[in-house]
């Protein structure tokens, strides 16, 4: 697995240096108050490693990775791994930047907002993730996207109607009772559903031909 | 262990091709050439025998169950696809530094021994290389963990002969040890003409023979004579025949015999492109 996480950073270096540039402009922006992006940068690494979809794809890699040892495992695994391993740098990036941001703007660490926007960056972004991995390993890169399109077309009608005719007291009131647990209990979750994710894509790519 | 690799009445469906009780046996320390026209079906068998596709049937590598040991057998395998397939971003170096995690064996010291043989800069681009560069990457990379088995589709294509002479010296030098065996799909048939030790071809979905490249060199042959010694001919006499502008050509699968029954001296040799177009263009 290590060797094709290895492969997978190595086809991303190029990136690095468009991100560096992307870090230092969110920093000056952040310092000028003129925006919070803290959810961005841990999502790009999500955006980042799709583009080692479209690499595979495009240069037929999938075919030779199921040649070598334990290729179909190793090779859903490490993009799940590879992906977890960049949002977690990019969110300690974010998490190093607020705090510096925060201190240089109001001379204050506001540690329970940070930790907040946190938590709901990497949340949102393994969210995304465990949506999309599945559905791009199921219909491939090209196909995912009108997939990924239709499905945010989906929740967003889908939200607005639960918003508009259920009654979600009960649930506000759960999360109240939660108090200061719930960053670990959101964190589970989503521990959970990359877990999931990754049982499913690895099930639709053990039968996929190539 | 006495074969590098057994098939046994493997069947493959698709749509608009089948793949029919393909069964063949490559004996250990052996170069077997698979040969057929395109569309025949040899990428199905070797994407079969990796497991790239599923397949009913008995595939058996190394004497173990490619589907129960899978990989442990793909350790001792090299490859080389018929497509390209490392991403065009990559450099020789990324190689490397990934398969030296993947291969057990992996040598970093024989694979930058190839890449000086082959004239490959090891910090370039893959997409700044030319087709040819990009196979001898691949077939440098697919010899660099010691395996026992070459399983290889097409590998010599795109080459120019000078570089075709030197990966079949490689080859030689590879099955040098008893252990290593080849299994090459190609449609540059000279090259199995200079290497192989059988030949096993492929029509349309099935297996039409396996037999030793001598044997076919040496006891086939063709027979060139006009209409009228063509009807004197016994049909069981040979294989297939082909109906030119002027005259008939004739495959037949033993000289010797050909001789003595009839009064025809001239027969021609055969190479492996003459037997190819006979068995699939010549009539009974």
């Amino acid at each position: 697995m290590i060797g094709l996480i290895k492969k997978d950073l190595a086809m991303i270096k190029g990136n690095f240096k468009f991100l560096a540039i992307f870090i230092i402009l969110y920093f000056i922006l952040g310092l000028m108050g003129k925006m919070d992006i803290s959810f961005i940068l841990p999502f790009m690494s999500v955006i980042i490693m799709i583009s080692t979809f479209s690499y595979d794809n495009y240069n037929k890699w999938d075919a030779y990775v199921i040649t070598l040892p334990n290729g179909r495992k190793n090779s859903v695994k490490s993009k799940y791994v590879a992906t977890i391993l960049l949002v977690l740098i990019l969110t300690i990036v974010t998490v190093l930047l607020s705090f510096i941001i925060a201190y240089c703007r109001y001379h204050i660490l506001d540690y329970e907002e940070i930790l907040s926007l946190t938590t709901g960056s990497i949340f949102g972004t393994l969210l995304v993730l465990s949506f999309m991995y599945p559905i791009i390993y199921k219909f491939g890169v090209e196909k995912a996207r009108i997939v990924i399109c239709s499905l945010v077309f989906g929740i967003v009608i889908l939200g607005s109607l639960i918003i508009k005719y259920i009654d979600l007291t009960g649930i506000i009131k759960i999360l109240n009772l939660m108090q200061n647990y719930w960053i670990i209990v959101i964190l589970l979750f989503a521990i959970l559903l990359v877990y999931a994710s990754y049982r499913l894509s690895l099930k639709i790519y053990l039968k996929k031909e190539f | 262990m006495t074969n590098a690799l057994e098939i046994k009445n493997v069947n493959k469906k698709y749509s608009d091709f089948e793949l029919r009780n393909v069964k063949f046996t490559l004996p250990k320390g052996m170069i077997m050439g698979l040969i057929g026209s395109n569309g025949a079906g040899k990428t199905t068998i070797i994407k079969s025998i990796l497991n790239i596709i599923n397949y009913t049937g008995n595939i058996k590598i190394f004497d173990l169950d490619i589907k129960e040991k899978e990989d442990e057998i793909k350790e001792e395998i090299g490859v080389v696809l018929d497509d390209m397939f490392f991403p065009e971003i990559l450099t020789p170096n990324d190689i490397d530094n990934s398969m030296k995690y993947i291969f057990k064996n992996w040598d970093s010291k024989l694979f930058n021994s190839y890449l000086t043989k082959f004239s490959l800069n090891i910090n370039n681009p893959i997409k700044t290389f030319s087709k040819g560069m990009r196979k001898k990457l691949e077939i440098a990379t697919a010899l660099s963990h010691h395996p026992k088995l070459l399983i290889l589709d097409e590998p010599t294509s795109g080459l120019d002969p000078v570089v075709r002479s030197e990966i079949l010296d490689i080859f030689r030098d590879f099955i040098q040890n008893d252990e290593c065996s080849i299994l090459f799909s190609t449609h540059i048939t000279t090259d199995l003409e200079k290497i192989a030790d059988y030949i096993t071809f492929i029509n349309d979905g099935q297996i039409v023979f396996t037999k030793t490249c001598d044997e076919l060199l040496n006891q086939y042959g063709i027979v060139k004579c006009m209409e009228k010694e063509f009807q004197k001919i016994d049909k069981k006499d040979y294989l297939k025949y082909q109906k030119n502008k002027y005259d008939y050509e004739i495959l037949i699968e033993n000289k010797k015999d050909f001789k003595k029954k009839y009064s025809i001296e001239v027969i021609d040799k055969i190479t492996l492109d003459d037997l190819m177009v006979l068995m699939i263009k010549g009539e009974k």
